[in-house]
């Protein structure tokens, strides 16, 4: 009885976890710009306090809705590795560049990548700037 | 005569001299569509008869008119290589069956490249599985005519777009037929250009669709069963007219939407079975003139931030809603229109009704709220409370009102 009752508990307690929901790539809605969201490379999630998924379909436009919904309440913050598509990696270990070589799909031209050792490389051989989370955050409004 | 003669001898021989033609086959001299561009210069002619090439990466770096008989087929054998490539200004390519241009996460690759070039054209080709069909960079004054790409996409995500331009002015796009690609015709930072005449069928995400470009135009165009008719974002001086918009049927499919829009013109456009006709957040100053909504789910749906918009003379006919407007009317104004579910009366016979129509229903504040109760469309009940709130509106925005609502269809003349 006892083992059952703390399966049960463990059950209920592992179901609220405050994983992203996985995007539906060429179905799902981008919750700032609307567009669906195709790109592998280049999508973001926001995970709020309540563990609601909200969906970008560009690393451009989850900072936009950062900035015009300031009290967003977030657990998480996601963006995808270029160089691995559809895997989704913090906003905190990520580094961002901003290249013409690389186009983003708002047109911002900006990606992130794993680490800043691939940034660099990136950069070198595409050239542009490089970027931490909250220097993206104070540029796109 | 004989001078007559010696003149036209002497023409075809300067025009001769000036520009050579090279055949390409199986059995020529030069056997492949590279050697025969290597040995051109510019302004020469390069003839590439029926038969099957196995080329990728084809550089055009002079300024040469590339021409295929019968359409002979450049194939690329999905190795993620693009096939051709222009790098000089003033080159023409009509007539090729190009296929297999495989997809790929990482580049965007494509059938027909065009670099940093102007005065291309590329007409009457076909485009078989290509990621992208044709990819415009930073490219001026070309023009993409009565060409077909069947992209034979069915996963969005790794697809690529029909005609992707990117940083390009003055294009006109023509006659061109696309299906199954990501978007049929996708502009990005796309100024002063014209899409005309074009059919994009069974695309994935639009059949057409704009971010950031301003001043373009298009009009006699069919889009019909794609994902969404026609996106056009954060654009200015877009003008649209005679579309058809057709059967973009979907939990969240439209035939047009419009999102934060500046001074567009939207006439003479018609659209039949969408499950949202025109859906508009945040754009203003747009004009909606003589359209034709038939048979849509919602033939309007205008959200928050919408200001100076003027709709009149549309004809409104068999749509399950024809406006849905969660604002006040913020300057906005509609007049003149035809309604089919007018229920007024024109004593004066002067064709114009002496009850003002309100467009937006109770039953739409509804579903706004809980899209389920959608299932409830078409019941008593729903007539009951619409017809309460016609009386007296309360939950409406009382200000969203046609006060000269016409009485019979608006024709249209041919």
């Amino acid at each position: 009885m006892k083992y059952l009752f703390f399966s049960f508990l463990s059950i209920s307690l592992l179901s609220c976890s405050n994983e992203p929901a996985a995007i539906q790539y060429g179905f799902d809605q981008c919750n700032f710009c609307e567009m669906t969201i195709v790109d592998q490379s280049h999508a973001a999630v926001l995970v709020s306090k309540k563990g609601k998924t909200f969906k970008f379909d560009a690393i451009e436009c989850m900072s936009r809705y950062l900035n015009r919904n300031e009290n967003t309440e977030y657990s998480q913050l996601l963006v995808t590795d270029y160089l691995e598509p559809g895997v989704l990696i913090s906003t905190e270990s990520a580094c961002f560049l901003i290249s013409p070589e690389i186009p983003s799909p708002m047109g911002a031209n900006l990606t992130a990548f794993g680490n800043r050792n691939e940034c660099l490389i990136q950069k070198n051989e595409n050239g542009g700037d490089l970027f931490s989370w909250d220097e993206i955050v104070s540029r796109f409004k | 005569m004989r001078f007559n003669l010696f003149l036209s001898l002497l023409i075809s021989f300067s025009i001769h001299s000036y520009s050579k033609r090279i055949e390409v086959c199986p059995n020529c001299v030069f056997k492949s569509i590279k050697a025969g561009i290597e040995e051109a210069t510019n302004g020469d002619v390069v003839i590439v008869s029926k038969a099957d090439y196995f080329e990728t990466n084809i550089i055009i770096n002079k300024s040469i008119r590339l021409i295929g008989i019968d359409f002979p087929v450049v194939d690329g054998k999905n190795s993620k290589e693009e096939i051709f490539i222009i790098e000089a200004d003033s080159v023409e390519i009509s007539g090729f069956q190009i296929q297999n241009v495989a997809a790929s996460h990482l580049k965007d690759l494509s059938g027909i490249r065009v670099r940093r070039r102007k005065n291309f054209s590329i007409e009457k080709n076909k485009f078989i599985s290509t990621m992208y069909g044709i990819f415009l960079e930073k490219s001026s004054n070309g023009k993409l005519l009565d060409n077909t790409f069947n992209g034979g996409a069915l996963d969005e995500s790794s697809s690529g777009n029909g005609i992707h331009a990117w940083y390009c002015s003055d294009l006109l796009i023509n006659g061109n037929k696309i299906f199954q690609h990501r978007d049929g015709i996708y502009f990005e930072f796309v100024t002063e250009s014209v899409i005309s005449n074009n059919t994009c069928e069974e695309n994935l995400r639009y059949g057409l669709h704009f971010m950031f470009s301003n001043y373009d135009e298009y009009f006699d165009n069919v889009f019909s069963k794609n994902g969404a008719g026609v996106a056009v974002m954060f654009s200015k001086n877009i003008n649209m007219y005679r579309n058809k918009f057709s059967e973009n049927w979907g939990g969240a499919s439209y035939g047009l939407l419009l999102k934060e829009i500046y001074d567009a013109e939207i006439k003479n456009n018609e659209f039949y079975k969408n499950t949202i006709g025109v859906r508009v957040e945040g754009s203003s100053r747009v004009t909606y003139e003589n359209n034709d909504f038939i048979g849509n789910g919602w033939a309007m749906k205008i959200a928050g931030g919408c200001y100076d918009n003027y709709v009149s003379g549309n004809n409104f006919i068999s749509n399950s809603f024809d406006l849905a407007m969660n604002t006040s009317s913020n300057n906005n104004k509609i007049e003149g229109n035809f309604w089919s579910d007018y229920s007024g009366y024109d004593l004066n016979r002067d064709g114009t009704g002496d009850v003002a129509h309100r467009p937006v229903k109770l039953f739409n504040y509804i579903v706004q709220q809980t899209p389920e109760s959608v299932i409830l469309l078409r019941s008593l009940f729903i007539d009951l409370i619409n017809f309460s709130e016609k009386v007296s509106p309360i939950f409406t925005p009382e200000n969203v009102i046609d006060n000269y609502p016409v009485m019979h269809q608006i024709s249209r003349l041919p």
